[in-house]
């Protein structure tokens, strides 16, 4: 069955000859008769209470033909959406608490008739004092973003944590962890080390701009949408509307980039509205420059204190993190877990103790990002544990190896049990930047660092279906979206794998909400291990169903029969299968369909309430060059080492690891969205620097290895978020390692550097270190 | 109502004949009028790339040159490169390097390479990284890119040898 057929370790995707000939359909090609276009009112100001809003003048123009305020969701069921913590309105109601917040939205017969709508509507705004940080917004009787409990959704932990919402003001959410006595653990340390480091604003900059379309006929509500979750956002509409899920279909297509950006409730609800008003079609589209201004990655402050002996082995570490949330949770509270809960890293400890809060300010709204907090925090746990081992004067790789968590112990008291060698993938980045064996250059710094996240999910279930046609070909319907990742090859490449014929034999249908399982959405590199497991049992079960018919037609023992290409096998004798289902069934044929499940249980004795179902380590080497005069760094070498369990598709493997690396290059050297207090100083594509094909290193390379210790079909599990999460800190220790300097927040600008390497040298010349 | 202009310009070997508002943009019309759905906009402002299209062989940003530019040009769109028979040499490079992801970049990414082919048939490495820096790429990490774009230029070479 599986085995028979060689795995094929090509650069190949389904989803290649669409995307190289322009074909391929993306939510912003999509076109609809009669199809209006719908533009948004931003607000200018920081925080404020809106008091009047004038759209007479608006609705009036001719072309216009709908206009939407907040007076227009006060009757609707539910008003705002979030995960777990539900405080961001379909629309502004009361207040707008962020420049670029949504006040008003139009519906035009053109996009440049609904931009000119926007300048005719009167918004009387009374300003508000904003907070601008976290120690704005945390500070004794700062103004509050919310005077109200928001609604929320308990999140539900395990053992060793606590989830809080709205602790305190200004603070959306905070999450603790704590596992054995830490005081105790402190008393016995040799050495105990407080650090603090920053982390930026990055933004997603997926090419393709947020862009949904809604139907609203009859009874039934259509939504097309980039976003990445059709499933959440199909229960949002419900919830929000008051609608049955039957009568709400959502559909996917390819997806122009995601990484999170596009995850969880956005424009969607305002898109239905305005296309109920409107009584046509609307496509809502925003620009790249809206983009910057929706959704960003956590800012973080991070302060580690840990507790080490003399030999370097790691004691107790207690941690107080917060992120800049922004001015809506979106998904700031499971960002706030995550972060809490990995900042420990892929070592043994005798003692922890986090905690992060997720502070609301009136900037941007962070959220989902690819990495999930465990970029934030890898950045900083990594960074430190380089910095310990230069204070104890051990070598960081022996320091990291003496350290290291083994495969099958628990990431933490209760959780599942790491199943990648991380000592080996250590030593391939090692091998591979020639650390012990090439000499030295003056202004050359090596740096390493193993990022590692919790992947798969947190008691993750997954649906699929699986359908043979009657010449062989296979459908597979699951709901996975196709961001870039390669979703769509894998998924078929694992049916196709079980049913024994080629790869090309099978595809991933279009995802709808009507026609496909339910699925939780695509994130935090669940889509292979969890829904490829889900898959793969659907595989089996049709198969089956596939054998069992042909015995019955062959009269034969299902037990000699073998499916192999579309063809049933008894010794040396072929049945094609169309031959059977003809003869049988006649007429247009006939269908093998079967349903596979797969989920990870919850579990009250796992710190996240699951254990996790897999582990995602990020080993990074990075050899750079830094300029003592200019503050800047030149990345000479940067190796990635990422473990997929066992590899599906060499190209998503490769190519995840590779743009994900890349990704965090920007991050830590140059890529930042600024605010100059509430105002956002780059938010447009002209000057928000992201990464360019020359600020690729000299040398690149990402290192797929397979450790074969996955929970997915085969061994594998996901990849997608790994070449993130190591880079920020090997770079930083790599300058450390050229210069003696520190840059403790990212982005590794020239002047952090200078400043840093300023302070080194001032320290050096005092004898401290 | 903006004036009106009639403009003509041979669009993947085929002439056209418009008639355009002045204001009207280069992107739209071609995506529109001309149906060539693999021109998108993206950022709007000529940085990203995305919106490339070939005139008389040399990118432009599509997004951010009028409609009336075209008028006497050769224009070239991603769907001018493969006839129905077969794939252009540059496309089926990156199909074999798998050099995309979410493909949303790689329109303009094959007709920068086309042009960056034709003024430079053996590019090194350095040559390709700085001529694609006008392309940008959020998903591959450019590695695999910069990989197909060697292909491509052997394929090229291969073919120019028969």
């Amino acid at each position: 069955m599986d085995g028979s057929r060689p795995r094929v370790m090509a650069l190949q995707r389904h989803d290649a000859v669409e995307k190289i000939t322009g074909a391929a359909r993306y939510t912003f090609d999509v076109e609809l008769p009669g199809m209006a276009h719908g533009k948004i009112l931003r607000s200018p100001h920081a925080h404020a209470r809106i008091v009047r809003i004038d759209a007479s003048r608006a609705e009036s123009m001719p072309g216009v033909l709908a206009v939407v305020t907040g007076r227009d969701i006060a009757a609707l069921p539910e008003r705002t959406y979030g995960v777990f913590m539900r405080d961001q309105p379909v629309i502004c109601t009361d207040k707008v608490r962020y420049i670029g917040d949504s006040v008003a939205a139009v519906a035009a017969v053109d996009e440049e008739t609904a931009y000119a709508a926007l300048a005719a509507i009167d918004v009387h705004y009374e300003v508000l004092q904003p907070v601008a940080s976290i120690d704005a917004a945390l500070a004794a009787g700062a103004p509050l973003l919310f005077e109200e409990p928001q609604p929320y959704v308990p999140l539900h932990v395990g053992a060793g944590s606590t989830a809080t919402p709205e602790p305190r003001p200004n603070v959306m959410f905070e999450y603790t962890y704590t596992a054995g006595d830490i005081e105790q653990a402190f008393a016995r340390c040799d050495h105990v080390f407080e650090d603090s480091f920053e982390v930026g604003r990055l933004h997603h900059f997926y090419l393709e701009p947020y862009v949904t379309v809604a139907r609203v006929g009859g009874e039934r509500i259509e939504v097309w949408t980039c976003n990445q979750d059709p499933f959440v956002i199909r229960n949002d509409i419900a919830r929000i509307f008051g609608k049955p899920e039957h009568l709400i279909s959502v559909h996917s297509s390819y997806i122009g980039g995601g990484f999170g950006g596009k995850s969880f409730c956005k424009t969607e609800p305002l898109n239905v509205l305005l296309a109920m008003k409107a009584g046509r079609p609307v496509r809502l589209c925003f620009s790249l420059d809206e983009c910057l201004l929706t959704l960003t990655k956590h800012p973080a402050r991070i302060r580690l204190k840990t507790g080490v002996m003399r030999d370097g082995k790691l004691v107790a570490r207690q941690t107080r993190a917060e992120v800049n949330g922004g001015a809506y949770a979106d998904a700031g509270c499971m960002v706030a877990v995550k972060i809490g809960y990995r900042i420990n890293g892929p070592y043994r400890w005798d003692a922890v103790d986090s905690a992060c809060a997720a502070v609301r300010t009136n900037v941007v709204p962070a959220g989902s990002f690819r990495g999930f907090g465990g970029t934030q925090a890898s950045y900083a746990s990594e960074s430190q544990i380089d910095l310990i081992a230069r204070r104890l004067r051990i070598d960081p790789i022996e320091l990291r190896k003496r350290n290291l968590l083994e495969v099958g112990q628990p990431f933490l008291p209760g959780d599942s049990g790491i199943d990648s060698d991380l000592a080996r993938g250590l030593d391939t980045v090692v091998h591979a930047l020639g650390y012990y064996t090439r000499q030295r250059e003056p202004g050359r710094g090596m740096g390493f660092a193993i990022g590692i996240k919790d992947g798969g999910g947190t008691g993750y279930h997954a649906q699929a279906v699986v359908k043979v046609t009657p010449t062989g070909r296979a459908i597979v319907m699951a709901g996975v979206t196709e961001i870039g990742q390669g979703a769509s090859s894998v998924m078929p490449q694992i049916a196709a794998r079980i049913l024994d014929i080629p790869d090309d034999w099978a595809m991933l249908a279009p995802v709808t909400t009507d026609h496909t399982p339910l699925n939780a959405g695509t994130h935090v590199s669940v889509a292979t291990t969890m829904l490829g497991k889900a898959v793969e049992n659907a595989a089996r079960n049709v198969r089956e169903d596939i054998l069992k018919f042909a015995a019955a037609e062959l009269a034969a023992d299902q037990r000699a029969l073998e499916l192999r290409d579309g063809a049933i096998w008894k010794g040396n004798e072929s049945f094609p299968l169309e031959m059977l289902v003809r003869r049988h069934f006649g007429g247009a044929g006939y269908e093998f369909v079967a349903r596979g499940y797969y989920r990870q249980p919850y579990d009250e004795g796992a710190p996240l309430r699951a254990k996790a179902p897999f582990w995602l380590p990020s080993w990074v080497g990075a050899e750079v060059a830094v300029d003592e005069e200019t503050g800047a760094i030149a990345v000479l070498q940067l190796v990635v080492c990422a473990d997929s369990g066992h590899t599906i598709n060499l190209a998503g493997g490769r190519g995840q690891t590779e743009g994900g690396a890349m990704q965090a290059l920007g991050m830590t050297l140059f890529e930042d969205l600024v605010y100059d207090g509430v105002m956002p100083v780059n938010a447009r594509p002209m000057s928000y620097r992201t990464v360019l094909a020359r600020d690729m290193p000299q040398h690149f390379e990402a290192i797929v290895e397979e450790h074969g210790l996955g929970p997915g079909p085969f061994g594998a599990k996901g990849i997608g978020e790994g070449g993130m999460l190591g880079i920020g800190a090997a770079i930083a220790n790599a300058v450390h390692d050229a210069t003696g300097a520190r840059v403790t927040t990212l982005p590794l600008t020239p002047e952090r550097v200078l400043a840093a390497i300023d302070v080194a040298r001032k320290a050096s010349a005092s004898g401290g270190l | 109502m903006p004036d009106m202009l009639p403009i003509s310009f041979v669009l993947n070997g085929r002439q056209v004949h418009l008639t355009v508002a002045v204001n009207a943009v280069a992107a739209d019309v071609l995506r529109d009028a001309c149906r060539q759905t693999s021109v998108r906009v993206s950022c709007d402002q000529s940085v990203c790339g995305v919106c490339t299209v070939l005139a008389d062989g040399f990118p432009i940003a599509s997004c951010t040159t009028l409609a009336f530019d075209l008028d006497g040009k050769q224009i070239t769109t991603l769907e001018g490169l493969s006839d129905r028979e077969a794939l252009h040499p540059i496309q089926e490079a990156f199909r074999e390097r798998a050099a995309f992801q979410c493909g949303f970049c790689t329109a303009g990414m094959i007709l920068s390479t086309k042009a960056l082919l034709a003024a430079r048939p053996a590019p090194s490495r350095e040559e390709i990284r700085e001529w694609l820096s006008a392309n940008v790429c959020r998903c591959t990490g450019y590695n695999m890119i910069i990989e197909a774009v060697q292909l491509a230029a052997a394929k090229l070479s291969a073919a120019r040898k028969d």
